[in-house]
């Protein structure tokens, strides 16, 4: 007779092999994208999102019960949350932990009730559910749960393998459901993370050893290899990060200021101290955050305090270190993240007047920033092709930018929903998610704001733009596939319009040339070619020419985008 | 019922021929073109002036003088009782300001309309005038009518290029920072006061669905909505862009149908400022309801 409830420890225990077991096969999901395109991982996403809850929850200790359990996943996987199936993902944890927090031991009917409350809830977080994604093998799940719990079933570990029996099941069926699975011969990428995430967790239920051995390859993601560092030894000498910001009460001229860091490097290292007219930020490494707080106090008042004791997550790390390579590239994440925020503290951290609007775009390539930045955004999130931006990553920009109102442009289809849900997450501004697709819609929507008008008519505005410019993309392929009944090899160039592939070929020229050829409207008046970092500038200027010449209607504009991965963004209006 | 006339200068877009016909007084604007002075619609014409722009001439613009300003006065009161005078927004330029100091020695007879108004809304306060002037008003009654009613107008101007908004230095802060890596169609308003910075586009179509959008919340937001009597005039405006300016027209009347809708020339002191191929959008509420 094996164990027939599952108690906050032991649920725990399932959640964090879940999330490893996912983050075991994260490379291997990520070959699952139906588009061989060289971004957008749906293993690397789900992984990073899931890995924001172990680690809340890993910082729970000992004392764990279900509601600190459910809270930590929850929130941590909210915040954490990239990509569509990151966000669905999340939001089917976070309909989970509802119905279980406030319980004891979780039975089977609980766990019924549970998985359907979280199929209700990621159904209800996506505008448009599509059948043959993570959604219908969850609720595959939930039905099957259902069912085997009216037939009378009261053993849990096999209504856990049945239930789990059945997911993969669905999951196989995906193809039947989504033309371009079966075109591509893969099921969908999201659903066999979420199998992932059950499969860890009903070997934790059975008490399996669970093999933390992490193939060589498996952290070898875009993520890790950006975090190069990650595995560098770190000798921690002072333990508490601590941050605040003083509201300055008294005159903090030069000398203050002075006399203010000095005592701080008395105390402690990585020392950030920016002032501007009324507000100092500050940030210091310290055995003693008391001793700061006290001497910040005589300033004026503090406010957006945070103290994380470095020393503890160093531990997590360590500990992810042991369970392999990749986990600990992903722990560490969130320690990268505070320096950068050290970074941007020491360049911009002076907080700007307050506006009525403020923008915030995700971009990458320094020209695609310019670009943006000259339009009047205040706010680059770098990343998008290369590496989807979390929910929380989007409400930390959201913090920094000083406005009433701030448009986000995510300008990626993939990174809508966590930009959706850090709107849902923001209650001191108020937050418009423009469901930009490319960047050329993002430029669009921000040509097309007017400070005069209200947010709502600029929303309109900008989504009713949006539809009239037409976003192409040249890059290369991953691997073979077959898409909308292209052959594509590894190594192909493509193009990808609004509505899939448009151009396949060898020579990037001509696949550029039919891209926009592929684009190109009766009333199109201008056609604007951004190049990225991989092509030189006499290349994109020869391409322009040539595209001048075969479209003398249009006028032809050429920039410098400096994007990776992305040959040529184009964009015909 | 005093006998008034209304005198306005060229920027109301009223050519001589049209002012006669009207029975409106119409001052040429001055222009220094390379040193020698034309006066619109009398030795320059809009096609002369646009052939000098785009030769790269030096244009500057000017002022009525005072003395042409007070023959004009001084001739039309021998025949009338009182001048109504509607000069080219105080915002864009000295003219009005002038005007009123050469008014004060005509003891209230010459009343100087500041109502900030410019090119076809301009033109419609000289409509007005008239109107108000046929209904009784004296001059006084209607300098203060239309001054009253001097923010119930509204202009949107897409330009073709920054160019001679930089050169002539015309850039408030606001437009300048219009001036990015893209090539941009700015699009400019003008609330009663200066040309200032609204919104930018990068197509012509893209800017005329941003006017189209701004002039139909103006009037929702300023002007009473659009109600059954219309009592709203449209207008479009233009720098040598006529045929842009017609099609604009079929544009405008798919979404306002019904309404009347004047197409003008800008004037050239503006035209100056932003060279050719803009086109405007603009509207005035009907006066009385």
């Amino acid at each position: 007779m094996s164990l027939q409830q599952i108690d906050a420890k032991l649920l725990s225990r399932m959640f964090l092999a879940g999330a490893k077991n996912l983050e075991r096969k994260k490379e291997w999901i990520n070959e699952l994208n139906v588009f061989p395109v060289p971004d957008g991982d749906t293993g690397t996403n789900m992984t990073m999102t899931i890995m924001s809850a172990a680690k809340e929850i890993s910082a729970l200790g000992d004392g764990i019960d279900m509601r600190s359990l459910s809270k930590a996943v929850s929130g941590g996987s909210l915040r954490g949350a990239r990509g569509n199936s990151g966000v669905i993902l999340s939001q089917l944890l976070r309909g989970f932990t509802k119905r279980i927090q406030e319980e004891e031991q979780l039975t089977i009917s609980v766990m019924v009730e549970s998985f359907e409350k979280a199929v209700e809830t990621a159904y209800k977080a996506v505008m448009k559910p599509k059948e043959g994604t993570i959604l219908t093998v969850a609720r595959g799940a939930a039905d099957k749960a259902k069912e085997l719990y009216e037939n009378g079933v009261t053993d849990m570990e096999s209504f856990l393998a049945d239930v789990l029996e059945h997911a993969k099941y669905v999951l196989s069926q995906t193809p039947e459901m989504l033309p371009v699975l079966k075109q591509a011969g893969v099921v969908d990428s999201g659903g066999q993370g979420l199998i992932e995430v059950m499969t860890g967790a009903l070997d934790a239920f059975l008490g399996k050893e669970v093999d933390f051995t992490v193939s060589a390859d498996a952290g070898a993601g875009t993520i890790s290899s950006r975090r190069q560092n990650a595995d560098e030894p770190v000798d921690i000498k002072f333990g508490y990060c601590t941050e605040f910001i003083i509201m300055l009460s008294k005159t903090f001229n030069i000398k203050a200021e002075m006399d203010f860091k000095a005592y701080l490097e008395s105390i402690g290292d990585s020392i950030v101290c920016v002032a501007d007219e009324d507000i100092v930020k500050v940030h210091v490494h310290t055995n003693d955050p008391g001793l700061a707080i006290q001497k910040a106090l005589k300033y004026g008042a503090l406010s957006n305090m945070k103290i994380d004791n470095m020393r503890l997550e160093h531990q997590e790390k360590l500990f992810r270190m042991s369970a392999g390579k990749g986990t600990a590239a992903a722990g560490t994440e969130a320690a990268d993240m505070k320096k950068a925020d050290i970074d941007k503290a020491s360049g911009t951290a002076a907080e700007l007047p307050p506006k009525e609007f403020g923008f915030i775009a995700v971009s990458v390539g320094e020209g695609m920033n310019e670009i943006f930045r000259s339009l009047g955004v205040d706010y680059i999130i770098e990343g998008g092709q290369t590496m989807n931006p979390s929910t929380a990553d989007i409400l930390e920009a959201v913090d920094k930018v000083n406005a009433k109102t701030v448009f986000v442009l995510p300008n990626n289809k993939n990174i809508i929903l966590a930009a959706n849900q850090a709107a849902e997450l923001t209650a001191d501004k108020d937050l418009f998610v423009i469901p930009t697709k490319t960047i050329p819609q993002g430029i669009t929507a921000v040509i097309n704001f007017v400070p005069e008008l209200s947010a709502d008519e600029n929303e309109a505005n900008m989504i009713r733009e949006i539809k009239n410019v037409c976003s192409g993309e040249v890059t290369y392929a991953v691997r073979d596939t077959v898409i909308d009944d292209k052959e594509i090899r590894k190594g192909d160039y493509m193009g990808i319009g609004d509505d899939g592939i448009l151009a396949v070929g060898t020579d990037i020229r001509g696949v550029a040339k039919d891209t926009i050829a592929g684009m190109m409207t009766e009333e199109a008046e201008l056609i604007s070619i951004y190049y990225g970092s991989d092509v030189n500038g006499e290349e994109a200027e020869a391409f322009s020419a040539l595209v001048a010449e075969s479209y003398p209607d249009c006028d032809i504009e050429l920039q410098y985008g400096g994007q990776p991965i992305y040959y040529y963004v184009i964009s015909v209006e | 019922m005093p006998e008034i006339a209304i005198v306005t200068d060229s920027n109301s877009g009223i050519t001589q021929e049209a002012g006669r016909k009207l029975g409106i007084h119409v001052l040429p604007m001055p222009f220094m073109i390379n040193e020698d002075t034309f006066y619109e619609d009398i030795d320059l014409t809009q096609e002369e002036f646009y052939e000098k722009l785009a030769s790269g001439a030096n244009i500057g613009t000017s002022q009525p003088s005072p003395e042409s300003v007070m023959n004009l006065w001084d001739t039309l009161l021998k025949e009338y009782d009182e001048v109504v005078h509607i000069p080219m927004s105080s915002g864009l330029s000295g003219s009005c300001q002038s005007a009123m100091i050469l008014a004060e020695e005509y003891k209230g007879k010459v009343q100087v309309v500041n109502n900030q108004r410019i090119s076809v809304t301009q033109r419609q306060s000289c409509l007005d005038a008239k109107l108000l002037a046929e209904k009784g008003m004296n001059a006084k009654q209607i300098r203060e009518f239309l001054e009253a009613d001097k923010f119930n107008s509204s202009i949107y101007i897409m330009l073709d290029t920054l160019y001679y908004l930089k050169k002539g230095g015309r850039i408030t802060p606001a437009a300048a920072a219009i001036g990015t890596m893209l090539r941009l169609k700015p699009v400019l308003q003008i609330q009663g006061d200066k040309l200032d910075a609204f919104a930018k586009a990068r197509t012509t179509n893209q800017g005329k669905s941003i006017m189209m959008n701004a002039i139909k919340s103006d009037i929702e937001s300023r002007f009473g909505g659009m109600t059954e009597d219309k009592h709203i005039w449209l207008q479009i405006a233009h720098t040598a862009n006529l045929e842009a300016a017609q099609e604009y027209r079929r544009e405008i009347e798919a979404v306002f149908p019904g309404y009347d809708i004047h197409i003008d020339a800008l004037s050239l002191s503006v035209a100056c400022h932003i060279g050719p191929g803009a086109l405007a959008f603009a509207c005035c509420r009907k006066i009385e309801g």
